[in-house]
């Protein structure tokens, strides 16, 4: 008998312990101190190259702490390693949102690593904002992932502005394509064919490589037979070197032209041995050396709180990517539940940061449609060859031509 | 084009015959496909790129350097690992290179990160030969010329010295190889060092084109894998041969029928060596007496 009244003590004492302690975690991920975020990227593995991504958004989030946090509370930060393995990224989602209990996730490298826990994400209202990838799959339809939060232009408006570009200012003719055979350089491929078909035009050649490939002289010898002027390229950063450096050999010179994810041009310029001179490529973020403002405050603060870092494109695309995370959580006040949160970055409009102008809306989940055009120059600098130019190419015909 | 293909073909075959001839060497003497090989490599060219990045060494030091490294990791993994293993049959000592591949990769990546890093080469890639339609590069001239010499070296060295005769012995019967006096432990720690040194020859030609990262020789590998299987696992220079004969088949298969499963060539062509010709193309045929 005395045992059973201590089972029931001991049972009201657990229900009564959490009634007190619920309140403070009404929301999950959120006290009166602080905002749990989390994010997965590879920092091992193939991909790793894009690690920085994650790493980035950590020094943004410092350097919010740094400077007394958003109204009151500061940001704790979970920094998970996925090594691009979409399973490894279920499991750290998993964990994030029922250990860790994080409020929201931002960025996180990978198509494939996303769309593993997308629905995840959505069936628990886990904010998501701005996947490492410019794929069509996170917002169209918007309806059908109201969480998520797009603002990493897509593939297929910089391969159209690139197309575009070529043609109208450079006035080349013939264009060929090499890409990599899976989802992220079909869509850049299917973005620079309907730039062609708006002008009756077609690819001079169409190349695919795979990601393990090493030696790419037979893709190569394909493209020079199809003697184009210009060959965009949408591969691996390791690829687009091995490219320039075969086409070297053969004496293949067309104009090159490549993806935001090759946009990291100080170590394309040096990996290529000097070849990446002159490649003219998009980019969704402000230059290295920019002197905006917000450029030289993050790269300040990157010296300062993480020296060992480099300051390349993929480092501070991990602050590009969330900036209007940070600005929806300003105007969310102390108020901040996922309801207002979504709201909030509903009402963001033009915003612009490091990155291009981004707008949101009730039914309007992708940021921004815009890059600018640069090329890279002697020494592995670069200049700026456009200002922002924004595509409208429709993403349903680019998803409906990918599942074709 | 199909000259150019058959000389891009040779030239990527150099680096598949050297994987494979690294791989063979083990195999021949315990019978275990180093799986390992290739991050052994990798590993090696990692230590010749700091040599020459950090510590600002010439080529020619930082060249010897890795090598020296080669042998003793190679040598230090046999020691430390294999030959602790407790009654090993192939499969467990096949299993424990796996280990070695992924312990490898993972201190490569931790040292020295995913970035891509630009492998100096006295050898140019961009200063070319031409023959006729084709054009070879002096680096492509030199990688074949290496392979070569180490193909004729390991030849003599297995055919005239006595530790190479030796490996043969221990390789065919172990107990009795030890009845005869020979110390079988030591030969099987110098063949992985030879092994990782032949590895590591491959990782400082590869490097140089196509950049160096952790995930440098993983392709390689596999490709100097099916070179092997397709030579002849028990052959130096079949599997050596059978490189040039991948190299040459992939680069045709891509540049006139598929490039999407230009990849997937080895593959098939490891299936098909098993299936009708499992010793491979060059070795003949062992049956071992119960």
């Amino acid at each position: 008998m005395k045992k059973n009244n201590l089972a029931v003590v001991l049972a009201c004492a657990m229900i009564l312990s959490f009634v007190i302690i619920e309140p403070a975690w009404a929301v999950r991920g959120v006290t009166d101190t602080e905002i749990r975020i989390g994010q997965w990227g590879p920092q091992t593995g193939p991909a790793a190259l894009w690690g920085a991504v994650a790493r980035g958004s950590g020094l943004y989030f410092k350097l919010i702490n740094e400077e007394g946090g958003i109204h009151g509370r500061k940001i704790k930060y979970f920094i998970r390693d996925d090594a691009y393995q979409p399973p490894k990224t279920k499991a750290i989602a998993k964990e994030l949102v029922e250990d860790k209990e994080v409020f929201a996730f931002a960025s996180g490298v990978g198509t494939a690593t996303g769309m593993a826990v997308r629905d995840y994400l959505e069936k628990n209202r886990v904010p998501w904002i701005g996947p490492a990838a410019g794929s069509v799959h996170w917002c169209y339809p918007p309806e059908e992932a109201p969480y998520l939060f797009g603002t990493y232009p897509l593939y297929c408006d910089e391969a159209f502005l690139l197309v575009n570009y070529a043609i109208d200012k450079l006035g080349k003719k013939k264009i060929a394509f090499f890409y990599q055979n899976d989802d992220y350089g079909k869509v850049g491929l299917i973005g620079a064919q309907i730039a062609l078909e708006r002008r009756g035009m077609e690819f001079a050649a169409t190349v695919s490589a795979e990601p393990l490939d090493t030696d790419l002289s037979s893709h190569c010898m394909k493209l020079k037979a199809a003697k184009p002027d210009v060959v965009i390229m949408w591969v691996l950063p390791k690829h687009g070197a091995i490219m320039l450096g075969t086409a070297m050999k053969l004496g293949f010179k067309p104009l090159w032209m490549t993806t935001s994810t090759l946009s990291d041009y100080q170590p394309m310029y040096k990996i290529s041995k000097g070849l990446f001179k002159d490649v003219v490529f998009a980019t969704f973020g402000e230059l290295l050396d920019s002197p905006h403002p917000l450029m030289v405050k993050y790269h300040e603060a990157q010296k300062r709180l993480e020296p060992k870092e480099r300051w390349g494109i993929f480092y501070y695309a991990g602050i590009l990517f969330i900036e209007p995370m940070v600005e929806a959580f300003k105007r969310c006040g102390r108020d901040l539940t996922v309801d207002t949160f979504i709201k909030a970055m509903e009402s963001i409009k033009d915003f612009q940061g490091i990155g291009p102008k981004m707008s949101f809306g009730p039914n309007k989940r992708q940021g921004s449609r815009s890059f600018f055009i640069a090329r890279c120059t002697e020494g592995g600098g670069a200049e700026k060859l456009t200002g922002w130019m924004t595509s409208d190419v429709d993403p349903y015909e680019v998803k409906k031509r990918l599942e074709q | 084009m199909f000259l150019q293909l058959i000389v891009s073909g040779i030239s990527i075959g150099s680096i598949y015959a050297l994987v494979a001839l690294a791989m063979v060497i083990i195999y021949k003497t315990s019978e275990v496909p180093n799986f390992a090989q290739g991050e052994m490599a990798m590993l090696s060219t990692f230590v010749a790129f700091m040599l020459l990045a950090s510590f600002g060494q010439p080529f020619v030091i930082s060249f010897a350097g890795a090598l020296v490294f080669a042998v003793v990791l190679g040598v230090f993994l046999e020691f430390v690992f294999l030959r602790r293993a407790k009654d090993p049959n192939v499969l467990s000592l096949i299993l424990i290179t796996l280990g070695f591949e992924m312990m490898i990769y993972g201190v490569a990546s931790w040292k020295w990160g995913a970035e891509q890093q630009s492998f100096p080469f006295p050898v140019s890639d961009f200063d070319i030969v031409n023959l006729g339609p084709a054009v070879v590069s002096y680096l492509n001239i030199v990688t074949l010329l290496v392979t070569l010499f180490l193909m004729f070296i390991l030849f003599l060295f297995f055919r005239y010295t006595k530790v190479g005769i030796a490996m043969k012995a221990t390789q065919q019967n172990m107990l009795a190889a030890r009845i005869n006096g020979i110390r079988a432990n030591r030969i099987l720690s110098i063949t992985w060092g030879m092994s990782s040194l032949i590895g590591a020859v491959a990782g400082m030609m590869l490097a140089p084109i196509a950049t160096l990262d952790p995930n440098l020789m993983l392709d390689p590998l596999l490709k100097g894998f099916a070179s092997a299987v397709l030579g002849g696992m028990t052959t130096l220079v079949g599997s050596a041969l059978g490189g040039y004969i991948l190299g040459i088949i992939e680069t045709l298969f891509g540049g006139y029928i598929s490039l999407q499963f230009k990849s997937i060539v080895a593959f098939l062509i490891i299936v098909l060596v098993l299936c009708f010709k499992p010793s491979g193309l060059f070795a003949k045929h062992y049956v071992r007496r119960v």
